[in-house]
């Protein structure tokens, strides 16, 4: 065959012919979206007007949530909500109108909420209104023809079974709001619930298990024509948590009338067996949609029921500090346990005269004794002697000053403070005289009862401390392999269990010998020890002459206790705001709690039994 | 070389460079406006910064001589096989296929790149194959270069990607001068394997190239995609429902409408005008790609822009050919427009090649 070397004027005519090619095959696509589009769309406008699919959430029932023994403490139960389908309303004047009149709604509410969801997408329904009644609904359902932009859907209500009980350590739902749409990159929509703080909000992924979604074809009325297809919910997990009901009711019962926290915690793991703070609120309040003036009126009550006094807020120690600091001179060997101080009742440091609680003094005292009668001008000389930083490194070693870890949000970090931290705070130099005031847990020193509880826990524990956590076990429904909460335990300042005993035969006495500060308060037939405490509220002075309320300018009682003391199984932290002294306000809740868990029965650690729920099926689902 | 690395920025032709950029921004606002208020929101940021990589390799590309790169064709070739061969071996699956290799927060799919490599290797066969009537040598070379990744991304499996590369075959047989008896062989061959190639499709293609025969038989299933997809064109009529207020985009129906189904969207929301607008930039970008071809100042440089506009038409052509059901659903996207970085980078690099054969096409450049 004949070789030719290519005339390049037959490759520039080939892609001549194939441009013409090209263009033409454009142009005929073209002409195949002018025929769809202009002349057969009528046709299908019509189609994408009637024909249309509508995404129906199946929401997942949100897991329970139960105490260690099983008592259910939080469950669902049905409830009715009422939606606004945008794209089937003509006027969504008209239709806020209607169902106004309709149902007898809040014109205003109903209006603010269709505004709050028209900021979403279109397809996305607006929910107008809650737990609607079976009356309402089949008012509403009745009118479904010329009204067919509103339908009900069935959905499961969060019900706190014991109403305000344990509500800081549950948490409440709310509404997601838009931030938290966006941070959940859009896995919750408008009107979609979410856990707010307490465990709710801590464990809202395992609680509120994964939507389902069917998706349906509905006809220009709404109706549903057929289900596409459908993705089923998967349930959330029931939630154990360590709480024990028992100890808690008793808690909360003496709490009725008090503000303050109380913190009840197993020792050696802890787990968290009673946690209260008061005054309290009830988290079925959010479910039910709270008005404005509800809103207000909780968040203007002067004693601040939503915040968790146990976690958030900040308190002198007062001389529950005194153990902790007994045990840090201890432990670094800057004390000799068997020396004596004398206490007259006051002393004199760097120039200023301190008073000891006791206005005639104890006398000559030891360690022991000092813990035991609290006495402050004992405590002094130790401050003194050991000086701001060795007291802050102490205070930190039992993890003051940074949160707890505890398994809820928004916890406080507390304040130790140091030369360091007056420089940098303050910017001036610690005043020595300060530190007489921080040995006896005054001063700039801040704790909350959670950080105590972990701290004592801690101590009791030669120098262990726990993660106190709520989270006892979790259980996804149908399946028998409860997650078990798995924390870990910080060591610090080891301590010889000789140096152990003295620190503990001084709590030991506090309660169980004739003198100590909580007498008063030991329990029969049990050996509790612990520390009372009184805090000085601040700026006493500047407030009576603002001419407040005298009872709030009382002092904050504390009791830190702890037992059996040989084996220290449980601490109980009291703290009662504007209560007086501890050994009257706090102490006897101490004892009340270590009877009702030991009193019944011989002490024995909690069964961890295998936790097993009422498990019951449930899914949302749309009445057509 | 380096003495004309100084662009003379007139001399880059601005009908090709302006219709790839209006058709990238296009892809930018409807991959907004089909994913608002969804999970993919935010996918139109990140599009913008392919686009940015896009046009920092295009640059590259006009830069660079292409006669260089046609002379290490065959070891760019290569290198850029390797990931195939080594997703195969090792890739993870994402949606049953291993297509994608991960860089942290990103996936680059190489089958992408793969497809400028073997189109440069075609024109660097080309470069030295002139005779009139081409030899057989030469038909099994080109089945060999092309053959090969499309093997390779076939297994992976993605037929979609694998077929956008069969323009080339095409590109080199036609220009390259097969004779009719050629045709008529090749022909042959290709019902018989296609016959065969029944046997080795998976169940959900057959039931595509099923639905695509007849698509009223499985109106909630395979033939559900088609069907919303005519809808959704057919119902933006003249000038469409308006941005981001297309019923059937909104009401997300269309499975993947920011990939593959962006030109129902821009269909449905801008209507008929808004299909003549892309159609119309993407003739206006191949048939000047292809007036650039005549004029270009080799062989190679001839063969490298007809292969690669070729693939561009080859894709837009079935894209939009499957929103309104001229074609099956194949999971090709719409060059330049739709939602994918790696598609979006790669073809504007070969718009850079192409920028750079008409850049330098004066024989003295």
């Amino acid at each position: 065959m004949l070789r030719t070397r290519e005339d390049r004027r037959a490759l520039v005519r080939r892609i001549e012919i194939s441009r013409v090619a090209v263009g033409a095959v454009l142009s005929l696509l073209a002409v195949a979206y002018w025929s769809i589009q202009i002349v057969r769309g009528e046709y299908y406008f019509n189609l994408s007007e009637n024909n249309r699919i509508r995404a129906v959430k199946i929401t997942a029932p949100r897991g329970y949530v139960l105490d260690r023994n099983g008592t259910p403490l939080v469950e669902n139960e049905p409830a009715y909500t009422l939606h606004l389908y945008r794209r089937e309303a003509r006027s969504l004047e008209d239709s806020v109108r209607f169902i106004v009149e309709l149902l007898d709604l809040n014109p205003e509410v109903v209006r603010s909420r269709v505004e709050r969801g028209r900021r979403g997408p279109e397809y996305v329904p607006i929910p107008i209104a809650e737990n609607l009644s079976i009356e309402e609904v089949a008012a509403v359902e009745a009118r479904a023809v010329e009204h067919p932009e509103f339908a009900i859907t069935v959905s499961q209500r969060r019900q706190y079974i014991r109403g305000g009980s344990a509500a800081h350590a549950l948490g409440y739902l709310s509404e997601a709001t838009p931030e938290q749409i966006k941070a959940s990159n859009y896995a919750y929509a408008v009107g979609d619930w979410i856990g707010q703080k307490g465990i709710e909000g801590s464990y809202e992924r395992l609680l509120a298990g994964v939507n389902g979604e069917r998706r349906v074809i509905v006809d220009s009325h709404g109706r549903e024509v057929n289900e596409a297809n459908r993705l089923e919910a998967s349930p959330g997990q029931n939630l154990f948590l360590t709480i024990d009901s028992k100890l808690q009711e008793v808690a909360e019962e003496y709490f009725r009338d008090k503000v303050g926290a109380v913190v009840a915690m197993d020792a050696k793991t802890g787990e968290i067996l009673a946690l209260v703070s008061s005054p309290t609120y009830d988290p079925n309040w959010f479910t039910r949609r709270v008005t404005a003036a509800e809103w207000n009126e909780l968040l203007e009550n002067p004693d601040k029921p939503l915040q968790n006094r146990a976690i958030q807020n900040m308190y002198s120690p007062g001389s529950v500090f005194k153990v902790f600091l007994a045990y840090g001179a201890l432990s670094m060997g800057l004390v000799d346990p068997n020396m004596k101080i004398f206490c007259p009742g006051h002393a004199e440091f760097y120039g200023r005269d301190f008073h000891c609680h006791k206005k005639g003094g104890h006398g000559l005292v030891n360690l022991r004794d000092a813990i035991k009668v609290s006495c402050d001008v004992y405590f002094y000389n130790l401050g003194k002697k050991l000086g701001i930083d060795r007291i802050a490194e102490i205070a930190s070693s039992f993890g003051f000053g940074k949160p707890t870890g505890v398994d809820i949000s928004f916890e406080k970090s507390g304040l130790v403070p140091s030369e360091a931290w007056a420089l940098k705070r303050r910017k001036a130099r610690w005043y020595p005289s300060e530190t007489i005031s921080v040995a006896i847990g005054q001063g700039p020193l801040l704790m909350t009862p959670m950080q105590i509880a972990r701290g004592l826990a801690g101590l009791v524990e030669g120098g262990r401390l726990p993660t106190p956590h709520l989270f006892y076990a979790a259980q996804a429904p149908g399946t028998n392999a409860p997650l078990r909460y798995t924390g870990e335990t910080t060591s610090t300042m080891p301590i010889t269990p000789e140096q152990l005993k003295i620190v503990e035969s001084g709590m030991w006495a506090v309660v169980n010998e004739p003198g100590g500060t909580a007498y008063g308060s030991r329990v029969p037939g049990f050996e509790m020890g612990g520390k009372t405490g009184t805090a000085q509220v601040v700026g006493k002075g500047v407030t009576i002459k603002a001419g407040v309320d005298k009872s709030k300018l009382q002092d904050h009682a504390w009791f830190a206790g702890f037992g059996p003391v040989d084996d220290p199984q449980m601490v109980v932290v009291v703290f009662v705001e504007n209560g007086g002294h501890g050994n009257l306000a706090a102490a006897p809740l101490a004892k009340l709690l270590f009877e009702a868990r030991y009193a019944p029965k011989p002490p024995a650690p909690v069964q961890a039994a295998s936790p097993k729920p009422r498990l019951q099926t449930v899914s949302s689902r749309d009445p057509r | 070389m380096m003495r004309r690395m100084m662009p003379g920025v007139a001399r880059i032709d601005p009908v090709i460079l302006v219709s790839a950029l209006a058709l990238s921004v296009l892809g930018v606002l409807f991959i907004g406006s089909a994913t608002i208020g969804t999970k993919f929101e935010g996918l139109a940021g990140r599009q913008t910064i392919f686009i940015g990589i896009g046009l920092v390799a295009m640059t590259a590309a006009i830069l660079f001589d292409y006669r260089m790169l046609l002379k290490f064709s065959f070891p760019i070739y290569c290198v850029c096989l390797l990931p195939l061969v080594y997703l195969l071996v090792f890739g993870e699956s994402i949606a049953n296929v291993r297509s994608w290799i991960r860089f942290g927060k990103f996936q680059f799919q190489p089958a992408e790149l793969s497809k400028i490599a073997t189109a440069l290797l075609l024109a660097y066969l080309f470069e030295n194959e002139d005779e009139t009537r081409m030899r057989p040598a030469t038909l099994v070379r080109i089945a060999a270069i092309v053959g090969i990744p499309v093997l390779l991304v076939f297994l992976q499996p993605d037929m979609g990607l694998a077929l956008t590369f069969l323009p080339l075959v095409f590109v080199g047989l036609f220009f390259g001068g097969l004779p009719a008896k050629g045709w008529v062989a090749i022909a042959l061959v290709v019902a018989v394997l296609s016959g065969a190639g029944w046997f080795v499709l998976k169940d959900y293609q057959k039931a595509r190239i099923g639905t695509f025969l007849n698509p009223d038989s499985d109106v909630l299933g395979s033939g559900y995609q088609v069907r919303q997809s005519k809808i959704a064109v057919g119902s933006g009529g003249f000038s469409g429902k308006g941005f981001r207020s297309g019923t059937q985009s909104q009401l997300r129906f269309l499975p993947v409408q920011h990939t593959d189904f962006i030109l129902a969207v821009i269909a449905e929301e801008w209507g008929f005008l808004g299909v003549v607008l892309v159609l119309g930039l993407f003739a206006a970008l191949i048939l000047r790609a292809m007036k650039l071809a005549q004029i270009a100042r080799d062989r190679g440089g001839m063969f490298l822009v007809l292969g690669l506009a070729g693939m561009m038409f080859f894709s837009v052509v079935i894209n939009a050919s499957m929103m309104i059901g001229l074609a099956p659903t194949t999971g090709i996207p719409l060059p330049l427009v739709s939602y994918g970085g790696s598609s979006v980078a790669t073809t504007l690099l070969g718009i850079g090649l192409i920028l750079g054969v008409q850049y330098r096409r004066f024989a003295n450049a």
